[in-house]
């Protein structure tokens, strides 16, 4: 318990740190702060509006630290401002309506890659030095390293245009009302398959490296040949002895990769035109939507922040020295 | 045998640079490379691949090979200027932490971690926004500036168990001091991990700064891969079949990104020679040279 206590803790005082950034990146930049985060909104806000806007932003008549907890008092109650491109849309609206999307994309596209690439990592690293670890460490290789923008413009070449396999944007068919049949859901999938095999791909060859790794430095232990040496399966000792003890290490490397897929979700849903977190940020640079902009970070570490914590939770379930502690 | 002798027969890292060094080379004689200029209009728009011109044009009528082999410049120079900042912020950070111990170890251990749970690429694109346009030379810089934390950590990880190593503390004995123990003692001792650190910075690097302005948060004016992207996207170059204009960047982007994860391996493998490939006919060569093997 006291450690997920100071865990909490700690994410905390991160999500703290990010919405700092927020609050005094635009007042340390050149120029008039206000003037540069609302001039694409032009002439079109009322004063009124203007004003409200700047009341979440902080910038009102007062010394900085009453600004600052101003601001702080804005996020902490879900208040992110408003949309300047869409006024007078709430960001937090037009964040949380993208954010299904995008959760769903990355959520399902973790859980494959993250499964695929342990189980090709625990038969790399089993079977050393065979056929399979060199494809899967090469694979793995040029997985890891090619970016998430290159392999989604490739797929989208090939099987959106070249073959014609699968649409080329759109989470669904537009025509289609959104309801729980099955017409609506299989829609929905067929429009994900292509995003989601390119953060597939972004994603396993890490995993299958990670776990490969982990994996080699247990074969030498003594539980392994105390394994083998009672004579249980093969299988058995791969799976219950070695891959069980090496999944600890490759957990945390699952939260740091969170991250990375976050910001692989963000251009793949800008190429494939998906209506995600991504898509709905790209829309609000091309239009200097700046409380989009700030938005969207908050939003992204609150989920990187979660996304660590389950991961936290996942450890105490884990390894048992923690349950105590 | 020294790390960069034992480079220079891993096979991977051979053909790990080979393909920098090819591109390292297409950077440096790019104007010799074509007769083009990458900023001039030179055909007519989304011509195909042809003899006059190799990868076709673009929307704007650019060639795509001219402005190919000069973008190769900028990505190089951005990878390596931002590569270069990370491994230095992480390795002195690292060490400093894993020797010094105590307070300071706290305290960078409590920013670095705070650092690497929030989210890079967001964080990125909110300063970038800001900024306006970036040029390179501005991404570099953030870059730098933003992504040292996981070198921090491993450099940190290391530290501490080479710390406890007899050579440290018959150093400690003598009287050196810490700063002489941490640049010549235990620095010697982390070459390999900077390394993997330095180039996969440079990895990350690379394409953070073409993901960055294929959102179009760089400055349009520049030429380089990133904006080759960004500019094919935005003239729709699929949907109206020039393929040339957006796959060329790409496929550029895949083999550098490629030529350094595999001199990444190779340092991995040598640092740690459990996690070595191989083939099974090599290792068997290897066992009946040893004499092990029976024919």
């Amino acid at each position: 318990m006291a450690f997920l206590l100071r865990r909490l803790a700690f994410y905390l005082a991160a999500f703290l740190a990010a919405a700092t950034i927020n609050f005094f990146l635009p007042r340390v930049m050149p120029g008039d702060p206000i003037k540069m985060m609302f001039a694409s909104a032009g002439s079109e806000l009322s004063l009124d509006n203007l004003n409200a806007l700047k009341l979440t932003f902080g910038f009102i008549d007062a010394p900085l630290g009453e600004q600052y907890l101003r601001y702080l008092q804005s996020v902490f109650t879900g208040d992110l401002g408003r949309s300047i491109k869409y006024f007078p849309l709430p960001v937090t609206d037009l964040l949380w309506r993208a954010l299904v999307w995008t959760v769903g994309l990355v959520g399902s596209a973790t859980i494959i890659g993250f499964a695929i690439g342990t189980l090709l990592g625990v038969m790399a690293a089993w079977r050393r030095g065979t056929l399979l670890d060199v494809i899967v460490s090469l694979a793995a290789i040029f997985s890891s390293s090619v970016p998430a923008v290159v392999v989604a413009l490739i797929a989208l070449f090939t099987f959106g245009y070249t073959l014609g396999w699968f649409p080329s944007g759109y989470a669904a068919n537009p025509l289609l009302d959104p309801a729980l049949s099955w017409e609506y859901i299989s829609s929905v999938i067929y429009h994900g398959t292509l995003p989601m095999l390119t953060l597939v791909i972004v994603l396993t060859g890490g995993f299958a490296v990670t776990m490969r790794n982990n994996m080699i430095n247990l074969l030498g232990e003594d539980y392994i040949v105390m394994g083998r040496a009672k004579g249980l399966s093969d299988r058995r000792v791969m799976l219950w002895y070695a891959a069980r003890n090496a999944l600890l290490p490759t957990m945390s490397s699952l939260a740091i990769a969170i991250g990375t897929v976050l910001g692989g979700s963000l251009v793949t849903e800008v190429v494939f035109n998906y209506p995600g977190l991504g898509n709905t940020l790209y829309q609000a640079i091309l239009a200097r939507d700046y409380p989009v902009i700030q938005g969207q970070l908050l939003i992204m570490t609150a989920a990187m922040l979660v996304a660590n914590f389950v991961v936290d939770l996942s450890y105490v379930l884990l390894d048992p020295r923690l349950k105590k502690a | 045998m020294s790390l960069f002798s034992q480079l220079a027969t891993n096979k991977k890292a051979l053909i790990g640079m080979a393909i920098l060094a090819i591109v390292i080379l297409v950077a440096i004689f790019a104007p010799l490379l074509t007769e083009y200029s990458p900023v001039k209009r030179v055909g007519r728009p989304h011509q195909a691949p042809s003899w006059e011109h190799w990868l076709g044009t673009t929307r704007l009528g650019h060639d795509v090979f001219a402005r190919l082999v000069h973008g190769a410049r900028v990505s190089l120079a951005v990878g390596f200027g931002a590569g270069f900042i990370i491994t230095l912020i992480g390795t002195v950070l690292g060490i400093i932490a894993g020797y010094r111990g105590g307070v300071i170890d706290e305290v960078i251990n409590f920013f670095t971690n705070m650092v690497l749970v929030v989210p890079n690429l967001p964080l990125l694109l909110v300063l970038a926004a800001f900024i306006g346009q970036a040029s390179p030379v501005v991404i570099a810089i953030i870059l730098g500036l933003t992504s040292w934390a996981w070198g921090v950590r491993v450099t940190r990880a290391e530290t501490l168990s080479i710390r406890q190593k007899d050579f440290v503390k018959s150093a400690e004995m003598l009287g050196e001091p810490s700063w002489r123990i941490m640049a010549f003692e235990i620095f010697p001792n982390l070459i390999s991990i900077v390394g993997i650190n330095f180039i996969g910075s440079v990895i990350f690097a690379v394409i953070t700064e073409a993901t960055l302005e294929f959102l179009g948060l760089g400055d349009p004016n520049t030429v380089s891969w990133g904006i080759m992207l960004y500019n094919a996207q935005n003239s729709s170059a699929l949907s109206v079949g020039a393929w040339w204009d957006l796959l060329s960047p790409c496929v550029a982007l895949a083999v550098l990104g490629l030529g350094l994860a595999l001199i990444n391996f190779a340092i991995d493998e040598i640092a740690n020679p459990r996690l070595r490939t191989g083939t099974m006919l090599s290792r068997w060569i290897g066992l009946v040279r040893a004499g092990e093997g029976k024919l």
